[in-house]
Parts: structure tokens; sequence; C-alpha cells
């Protein structure tokens, strides 16, 4: 087969991003205008000014995108975007501007989950992963242990039951005075802290499944230091230590359970808190010791991104899996 | 030559083709809210009615609000994606100048109302007695008491003593108006209480003409208010 270009457009959250993959794996653009600075102010990611901005830069940023792949409109052999699942305003915007762009292109449109494509960010990286593997997708949105036979093939395995890992860090840095977002804040405080002074429960670990709950993690957080203020021993880097690694000791335990399970020899892990350090470090580390393969993706290619979107694309272009003009977009995940 | 208009800026989805002086295809859905599934197949199916490509357009024409959030969006978009690929210039043109054009011609006031939700109408009058409408006041949300007030000073102003009001603000509050300003009102048939993308046509021919066209990548919707959060933290409430 020729080459293949597919762009890949990406609205689902608070990045309005555009990106050229070639064959799957090769970047050949990868444009992400992040609207972190605008959300700061609330605290969180407010969905309609989310959806405000992304209509304001989609074609900006997709014309940047074929401006640094040095290609034409033409030029592209599909067009991707993500559908679902994610905030509904403001992925309306992307499936509508992806839709219409096919459309006036005379190119094929590939609707891509977004889950999908924060796991195929792997695949940018790495070709070659060997199936069946096991992959754990953490983001501000998500929290899922997914099983994947084959590039086709999902099995969802256990996701959270309330809060994502990402929200966690969100609301934690929110309580402790920490910088919105609150991944790389409470990070950044752990660092400087040390786990284990302060006791917070492992949530879940003790039960055999592989559900999560970081709401219940998050109340010990409030309750925990409320007591140590009155104290006078609250200390923020202490307690971000001890969140951060009672958060990733759940994670990685669940991950590698599934892994047994499953009876994979390759474990990815995928989504904004993939970013993490301690969560890669440590399931490495626990990976490697039960002879398991490891992957995550390089640190820009964790957070929302729209070249994972064109990556995972590729596969379904392959197998002619494409969408029609009445495509739609949707908040939830429906089905993997 | 042709301008495809799309609109979704309320319940209705709309699209249009129209040559200056004739709508060649029209179509118009009010049925069920679902623009996002159904919008593009109707400019596909308006192309190929019309037996139409790209290079017999001229220019793309798209209401740019007020009207729902998420339906300007997705107009806008699509409108955007199509912009994109031929480079074809865009109209924004206003939902209520939309609303207004439908009635083009008559002597009587034209106030257009569009829900707004919270109580609220996106209001504005027109004088339409020309080929095209004229606005009196901008474009604001508001409530429909004070709307009612402001078609009632127009008129006393104007010495009109009819008035037309369209829009799809018009029948959740019909009660209010009724009690109102009844002996005033001159009612207008179903067809043109709201947007017509042949109408939004029209009005992009203008902007064509006037040289009044901008980008796909400048034009962006108006709102007429902030998002929730930002009004809230503007009065400083959370
Ligand atoms: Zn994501």
């Amino acid at each position: 087969m020729n080459d293949i270009n597919i762009l890949g457009i990406e609205t689902s959250c608070d990045e309005t991003a555009a990106a050229i993959v070639k064959n799957g794996e090769e970047i050949r653009s990868n444009v992400v205008q992040s609207q972190i600075s605008l959300h700061q102010k609330f605290g969180g990611v407010v969905p309609e000014v989310a959806s405000r901005k992304h209509i304001e830069t989609i074609t900006a940023v997709t014309q940047e995108a074929f401006v640094r792949a040095g290609l034409d409109y033409r030029d592209i052999d599909a067009l991707a975007v993500t559908n679902r699942p994610g905030l509904i305003g403001a992925l309306l915007v992307g499936v509508s501007f992806a839709k219409s762009l096919a459309y006036a292109l005379g190119k094929p449109l590939i609707a891509v989950n977004h889950l999908h494509g924060h796991i195929y960010a792997n695949f940018l990286e790495n070709p070659g992963i060997a199936f069946p593997c096991v992959c754990l997708v953490v983001s501000g949105g998500h929290t899922s242990l997914l099983y994947m036979p084959s590039h086709h093939e999902y099995q969802l395995i256990g996701e959270t039951r309330d809060d994502a890992a990402g929200e966690a860090f969100d609301k934690v840095a929110r309580f402790l005075g920490l910088a919105y977002p609150g991944g790389p804040s409470v990070e950044k405080a752990a660092r400087q802290g040390q786990p284990g002074l302060y006791k917070l429960p492992r949530i879940f670990l003790d039960r055999d499944n592989f559900e999560f709950s970081f709401s219940g993690l998050k109340t010990a957080v409030m309750n925990l230091w409320r007591k140590l203020e009155k104290n006078g021993q609250a200390d923020v880097n202490n307690m971000a230590a001890e969140f951060q690694a009672a958060l990733v000791e759940v994670l990685v335990e669940k991950t590698i359970r599934a892994a047994e399970k499953y009876q994979v020899r390759t474990v990815l892990i995928a989504g904004g808190v993939a970013a993490n350090s301690a969560l890669r470090g440590t399931l490495a580390e626990k990976a490697q010791a039960q002879g398991l393969e490891v992957f995550y993706p390089s640190l820009s290619l964790c957070t929302d991104n729209a070249a994972m979107i064109a990556g995972r694309a590729y596969v379904q272009y392959v197998s002619r899996d494409f969408a029609s003009l009445d495509l739609n977009a949707y908040p939830g995940l429906l089905s993997l | 030559m042709l301008i495809l208009a799309v609109d979704s800026a309320t319940q209705v989805a709309g699209v249009a083709l129209a040559e200056h002086d004739r709508v060649v295809c029209e179509e118009f859905v009010n049925f069920r809210r679902n623009h996002s599934e159904i919008l593009l197949p109707l400019i596909d199916r308006v192309m190929k009615e019309s037996q139409c490509d790209w290079p017999q357009i001229a220019a793309l024409a798209v209401t740019a609000g007020p009207g729902s959030f998420t339906g300007l969006r997705i107009g806008m978009a699509t409108v955007k994606g199509l912009s994109l690929a031929t480079g074809l210039p865009v109209a924004p043109i206003s939902t209520l100048d939309v609303l207004a054009h439908n009635v083009a011609g008559s002597t009587a006031l034209v106030a257009t109302l569009l829900d707004a939700r919270r109580d609220e109408v996106y209001f504005t009058c027109y004088d339409a007695e020309g080929r095209l409408p004229q606005i009196l006041m901008p474009m604001k949300a508001c409530s429909p008491q004070q709307a009612a007030r402001e078609i009632m000073d127009l008129m006393a102003a104007t010495g009109r003593r009819q008035v037309i009001l369209l829009g799809d603000g018009v029948a959740p509050y019909q009660g209010y108006f009724s009690e109102h300003l009844g002996e005033y009102i001159l009612p207008v048939g179903p067809h043109v209480m709201l947007p017509r993308a042949a109408a939004l046509a029209s009005l992009a021919w203008e902007a064509l003409d006037r040289g009044q066209m901008v980008d796909g990548l400048t034009v962006k919707p108006i709102y007429l208010r902030l998002s929730e959060a930002e009004y809230r933290l503007q009065k400083g409430v959370s």
C-alpha cells in the first residue's frame, strides 16, 4: 500500500489540536493549542468557555498542521476526528468541522474514540507493540483498565466508580491551595515531601476486581488535613506525596494484577496522568520485576493531542471503518 | 454563481443555494434538534438536487447569532470546514436580520425575539419597509417584559400602529405579548416565524455585493451573552 497521510482533529476537552500522521507511526505535524490559561481562573475546565475557544482556533490550528507537515489539503488520504467521549459542546465543534472539511475535500472521515487515541499514542513511538496487552488509561476524565487482544478488540475490565485519577489530582490540588492543573502541581509538591509520614487508605486495593474509587481518597485527604491543621502539623508537600503514593499504588497494583489475570506480557499506560513520573517509575519497576514489558508515551503525547487520533485512525483506515455524513458526537463511552 | 447558506442557530436546521435573485433550492427542518446529524446531509442534498459543484459557488453564508450556543457553533464549524477546503469567503449574518428579512416590505414595526432561556429573549426591532431591514436598536438579551415596553416606545416614537413579532421567543411568552401588545400585533404565517436559509442567502448576496465578506479563519459567533461561568466570575459569585 502507498503511504497514507491522515489528518487528525481533537477537541474533546480543553485542547484544540490537529496533526498529520503518516502510516499510523510517523508524526508529520502535531499542533496543540492549549486552553489551560483560559480555564485557570475557574479552577477547572468550563465546557462553554472551552467550546467558544475551540470554534475560534480550529481553523488556524488545522492550517498550521498542514503548513508544518508541508502538505496541501488535497495531499491527505483521510481525516479523523474524536467523536467520543468528552465535553459534548467541545466535541461538536471538531466533529462538525472535520465532517464538512472531509466532505468538501472528498476524503473519507474516520471517527475515533478518544481513549483509543490515548492508547495509540504508544504505537506512534513503538510500532512493534505485541498483542495481547493490558492498558491503563488515566486522565482528567477517565480511569479505565482495558484488555486488548488485538487492534480491533477492546474489553473494558474495570474503571473508576466516581472521580477519574486526573480529577482527583485537580480536586486535591485545589483543596491544598496548589495550582491548576493539579497533576503537575501535586507532583512538584510531592517531590519535596515524603510519603508515609501521613497515612492515607489504598482504596479498593483489597478488592478482587479492577474498579477504582478516588472520591474516597480525596475525602480522606480532606479529613486528615483538617485534623493536621488543628494540631498545627499540616505540611502540603508531605500530604501531596502521600496522596500521590496512595493513588499510584492502587493504579499500579491493579494494572499488574490485570496483566496476570489476562496472561499478557505487555502493559501500556496512556492519558494525561501517564505523564506523572511517580506512576511511570513505579509501574515500570514493578512490571519489570514481573517480567512484563511496559510502554508509555513521551510526555508531550500523554496529554490530549491529535497525533494519537490520526495514529489510531490508521488502523481503522486499513479496515475501511469510515464514518457517514450524519456522524454525531457523544459525551460518554457508549461502547469500547 | 451561487451562495450556499447554512443555518443552525435555532431549533431549525436550514440550508439554501441561491443565485443573486433566484432561490434554487432550500431545505428547512423544524422537527428534532439533531443539527449535528442532519446539517451536512442537508447540504449534500441541496448540492446534489441542484447539480451544484464547488466551482459554481461564490460564497458561503452562516447565521452568526444570536441563538443556541451549541447550534451556532455547529453551523459555524461546518462553514469553517467548507471554507478551509474550498477557499470560499464567508458572510456571517445576524440571526435577527435573517428573521426580519422574512417580512421585508412590511410597513409594520418588526420585532425579532429568540428564546434565550433563563426567562429572557434575544431581541431587537427593525424598520422593514425597504428592500432590506434596517435595525433600530442594538441586539440584546433582555426580559420579554422589557422587550414589550421597548416595542411600545418605538411604536409611539415612529407613529406605527402595528408590530410583527417574529422568532421562537414569541411562543413561550404569547400570553404576555397578547395581553400587552394584543391590539397592535399583526399576525403572520408560521413560514416566516423562524429563520430561513433562503433569507440568509439573500442577505449574504447583499454582503457580497458590498464586499463585506470575511474568511473562515476569523468568523466567530455572536453570543450576546457571557458563559455562565464568566458571568459568575464577573459578578463575584461562585
Ligand atoms: Zn484525554
